[in-house]
């Protein structure tokens, strides 16, 4: 399925009779009810014991409208799709495509729509915005990574509150395996939430989530609570995320995840800006806590490339490294 | 007494809207707020109630199309287009356009839902003003 999706994506590509002028970033607009594009991305990794270079992700993604109703977005993804250990020579990589979402968006009015299929969960702003060419750092912060699943199999129902034209919801949940369960944070297949954005002004936003799922392997459940605010004045961009996900573990009392961070972008040209971050970490089960410093640069010469490069710091001293890495979306 | 209204009519001419926001007159929707615009021109909405909305820009860099960036979206060209490229990847692409202020109008006649910007003075009977900027 993966390989005809490809073929067709290149046979699309190639086959510019009726397209519109191509703008780098835009994706190839061939047609309202097709739009392709995609991105890729490589880094660079230094700590104490090892170098090592990644092409990390490597996607193709087609979407378009389908009367003014209906709309359907497509992507496949390779991570880890070659890298090398610089410091033993070993290399490797997996170049297998897996789904990373496949969903169809249905518009029926201001307060209720709905997106079904493989989609990105509708929690916060970290996870709405994924991909290293979109971000403003090389790295994730951990609360994005391991708290809750980070893609949702199943139905969002989403829209304005009644009478508020700047309040958006998202009822969320997930009854079935994802769609690709080799290719998602936590497999599970329970996954329900709820989540609120709250648009302040035109700079200043804020939100929260909440919602449970059960870990596929270990059976466990986690209830979350989740909270998000942003300020983005376009030189100045600071944002807030934490979440506390309580966990019901297998044959012990239940215990608490803390986790969050608040970031700091400032932009002193179009193309030049600089990152700061502080991370929290507290897991409670394993007695694990970590506070991570980051201090950034990003280099964008067009919006669609990016070149970044950060420090990290953490209390746990033997996980300071350094990381680079070159995205492009197109 | 005249130079008095004189200079009514010119202070009323100063302060009159240069462009309109215009809908179909087929649409039972009078009126809109600027947020409400901005969010259908940044496709964040594509219903103002039940009436499905289809927006529409002006092709090019024309002033009135700059006007309305600047003073509605409150977003220069960079800032749009860091806002389109994010957008490209969820899945979203920016409003169709119409090559003039004519096409726009006719467009905005003919078709239910489609909603965009003129200079008033071409405002007639023909299309209904929900807003001016």
């Amino acid at each position: 399925m993966y390989l005809r999706f490809l073929a067709l994506y290149l046979v699309v590509l190639t086959s510019s009779v009726h397209a519109a002028p191509y703008e780098f970033g835009h994706g190839f607009n061939l047609h309202d009810s097709l739009t392709a594009g995609g991105y890729i991305s490589t880094e660079f990794a230094s700590d104490q014991q090892v170098d090592t270079v990644t092409i990390d992700d490597v996607a193709v993604m087609a979407y378009g409208n389908i009367g003014s109703n209906f709309s359907y977005l497509a992507e496949l993804e390779a991570i880890g799709f070659y890298h090398k250990n610089i410091t033993d020579g070993d290399e490797g990589g997996s170049q297998k495509f897996h789904i990373e979402r496949l969903y169809g968006d249905i518009w029926l009015s201001d307060t209720f729509n709905f997106r079904l299929g493989k989609q990105i969960a509708p929690i916060g702003y970290w996870n709405l915005e994924p991909i290293n060419v979109l971000r403003d750092t090389t790295s994730n912060p951990l609360y994005s990574t391991i708290l809750f699943p980070k893609f949702l199999t199943g139905i969002d129902m989403n829209g304005y509150l009644p009478q508020s034209g700047t309040t958006r919801y998202h009822l969320f949940g997930q009854a079935t395996h994802d769609m690709d369960e080799e290719y998602i944070n936590i497999p599970n297949t329970h996954f329900y939430g709820l989540s609120l954005e709250h648009e302040l002004s035109m700079e200043t936003s804020f939100g929260g989530s909440i919602g449970e799922f059960i870990a596929l392997k270990s059976d466990e459940k986690t209830q979350f609570l989740q909270g998000n605010a942003k300020y983005d004045n376009g030189s100045l961009l600071l944002s807030a995320e934490a979440i506390a996900a309580k966990t019901n573990y297998q044959n012990s009392k239940s215990d608490v995840t803390l986790s969050g961070y608040l970031q700091s972008v400032y932009h002193f040209s179009n193309e030049h800006a600089i990152v700061g971050r502080y991370e929290y970490y507290d897991d409670q089960h394993r007695d694990y806590r970590d506070h991570i410093g980051i201090f950034g640069y990003s280099y964008r010469p067009i919006y669609p490339i990016s070149i970044k490069g950060e420090y990290q710091w953490h209390s746990q001293e033997n996980e300071n490294r350094t990381l680079l890495s070159f995205s492009v979306l197109f | 007494m005249k130079k008095f209204i004189l200079i009514c009519l010119l202070f009323e001419s100063f302060n009159a809207s240069e462009f309109s926001i215009v809908v179909s007159k087929k649409v039972t929707l009078s009126e809109i707020t600027p947020q409400q615009i901005r969010d259908i021109f940044l496709m964040k909405r594509h219903a103002i109630g039940n009436q499905k909305i289809i927006p529409v820009n002006l092709l090019g860099q024309d002033i009135s199309r700059v006007t309305f960036e600047n003073e509605i979206l409150k977003m220069d060209r960079d800032h749009l287009n860091t806002y389109w490229v994010k957008q490209h990847f969820q899945g979203i692409t920016p409003p169709i356009t119409q090559p003039s202020h004519e096409s726009i109008k006719a467009f905005v006649q003919n078709v239910e839902g489609a909603i965009s910007y003129i200079p008033s003075a071409m405002v007639d009977s023909n299309v209904k003003v929900i807003y001016e900027f």
